[in-house]
């Protein structure tokens, strides 16, 4: 290998790292906010297994156990609709282009649900997730079973515990509450539609909440449709990532 | 939920419950993170280098039993059972190459509960073994430990009925490694359950390569 090519392999790991280092932070303060972790892998259904039995049953005597469950199949964003509550987490195994992955991740976002994805292969478009756990440069076929795919849920599995050894970072940092908070207000958010009324206004759920948004921009929605609204309007129909 | 603390929390509970700023953890989570990569990308080299006679051998008698019409059956326990559904899936469904019969224990929930409410969870795999295996298949077992019962009862059956029996398991002094019922037994010595399951994950895929050439060469002669 040359200097040039073991350069950036330390720079990805080093990326790597940080990122599963944050992932952890995150999934210990949900833990103990209460959080389920949901697990759906729909193209490898054992690495969803294998994750959730990490968590559940951890391979290190005295650790706690801790509620995650794995989803399978195509139906995992019905099942998870009925299943999960805002302020979970839905952890996805798959690689970049998976659509009922996007698709799930889409929805996720509208549920309040915190959102890791894990994969291997191309990196995917920014900001389908809070936290992309990604290894990059490799054949995704092979990953998944060389042992790097399982590496990386490994990691979280054990820096999540040792997150757990300090409780006094276990509270969240100060969400967004109020009307300036720019994440909320200036930029559009994927809105789920529930019910379609008459008035050309649709009950979707956004960020995990009910709200009414005028819906006439972007008529006809039907019921699962995904929204980018502001403000109370719905601007567009999302590109639906499943047919 | 309250966060409990852990064991070692007593050693300094007011320090860690008065801590607010992450960044110091974080940057150590990093830096521990980075090291096990290293540490799996190294065991997993080492595991290859280690395990190339065995796999060579395994490899060759696999597929030897392929050609003839065997069919592989994978088990394992949690982590591990999730390791032999996913090596069931790739040989049934490989990337490239020759799709293969291969089948999980564990995939069936009903035959699952059934044999482990009827008669025991350590004959789950050994029940199953007898009521599907022929003399020309191939069994195969994931454990970390290596002392699985239901492994050991299962790889007992399986190789009284003649199969060809190919184990993964983290110690050498474990039972796996040194019962006769195990033809083939790839070892990774670890003290890390999840670097051994990362470095089986490696032995797998390695074995399943090896089969493939066998079988293409077996094509052209």
């Amino acid at each position: 290998m040359t200097v040039v090519g073991r350069h950036r392999t330390a720079t990805a790991d080093r990326d790597l790292s940080e990122e599963l280092a944050r992932s952890a932070l995150t999934l210990a303060r949900r833990f103990a906010g209460g959080a389920t972790m949901w697990c759906v892998a729909p193209e490898w259904p054992s690495h969803g297994r294998h994750v959730a039995v990490e968590f559940v049953h951890p391979v290190i005597v005295g650790k706690r156990a801790l509620p995650a469950m794995s989803v399978d199949g195509a139906e995992a964003a019905e099942s998870l609709r009925l299943l999960a509550r805002p302020g979970d987490i839905v952890l996805v195994v798959s690689t970049a282009d998976d659509r009922d992955a996007l698709d799930l991740l889409a929805r996720a976002e509208a549920w309040g649900l915190s959102r890791v994805w894990i994969g291997t292969g191309a990196r995917p478009t920014p900001n389908r997730a809070d936290h992309v756990i990604w290894t990059s440069n490799v054949d995704p076929a092979r990953a998944a079973r060389s042992g790097d795919l399982v590496l990386l849920y490994h990691l979280l599995w054990e820096l999540t515990h040792v997150v757990f050894e300090h409780p006094g970072l276990l509270e969240e940092d100060a969400g967004c509450t109020d009307e300036v908070c720019i994440t909320c207000s200036d930029e559009g958010r994927v809105a789920e539609v529930r019910t379609v009324l008459s008035d050309g206004s649709a009950l979707v759920v956004v960020g995990g909440r009910s709200e009414t948004v005028d819906a006439s921009l972007v008529d006809p929605v039907v019921p699962g449709d995904l929204l980018l609204v502001h403000a109370g309007v719905a601007l567009t129909a999302l590109e639906m990532t499943r047919p | 939920m309250s966060a409990r603390p852990e064991p070692t929390g007593f050693l300094y509970p007011f320090i860690e419950s008065e801590e607010r700023d992450s960044s110091g953890l974080l940057a150590a989570l990093a830096i521990s993170a980075e090291e096990k990569i290293d540490e799996s990308r190294a065991l997993r080299a080492a595991s290859l280098e280690r395990c190339a006679d065995v796999l060579a051998h395994a490899g060759a008698a696999m597929a030897r039993r392929f050609r003839r019409g065997g069919r592989l059956f994978a088990f394992g326990n949690g982590g591990s059972a999730t390791d032999a559904e996913g090596t069931a899936d790739l040989f049934r469904h490989p990337p490239h190459g020759h799709a293969l019969p291969a089948l999980s224990l564990v995939e069936d929930r009903a035959v699952l509960t059934a044999l482990a409410n009827d008669v025991g969870y350590e004959l789950v795999f050994s029940r199953q073994i007898i009521a599907h295996a022929r003399p020309g298949d191939i069994a195969l077992g994931f454990s970390t430990s290596g002392d699985s019962v239901n492994l050991l009862r299962a790889f007992e059956e399986a190789a009284r009925r003649g199969l060809l029996t190919v184990g993964l398991c983290g110690y050498e002094r474990a039972a796996m490694a040194r019962s006769d019922a195990v033809q083939h037994c790839l070892v990774v010595p670890s003290e890390s359950v999840h670097r051994i399951q990362e470095a089986q994950d490696a032995l797998m895929l390695e074995l399943w390569s090896i089969i493939q050439r066998h079988l293409e060469e077996g094509e052209l002669t």
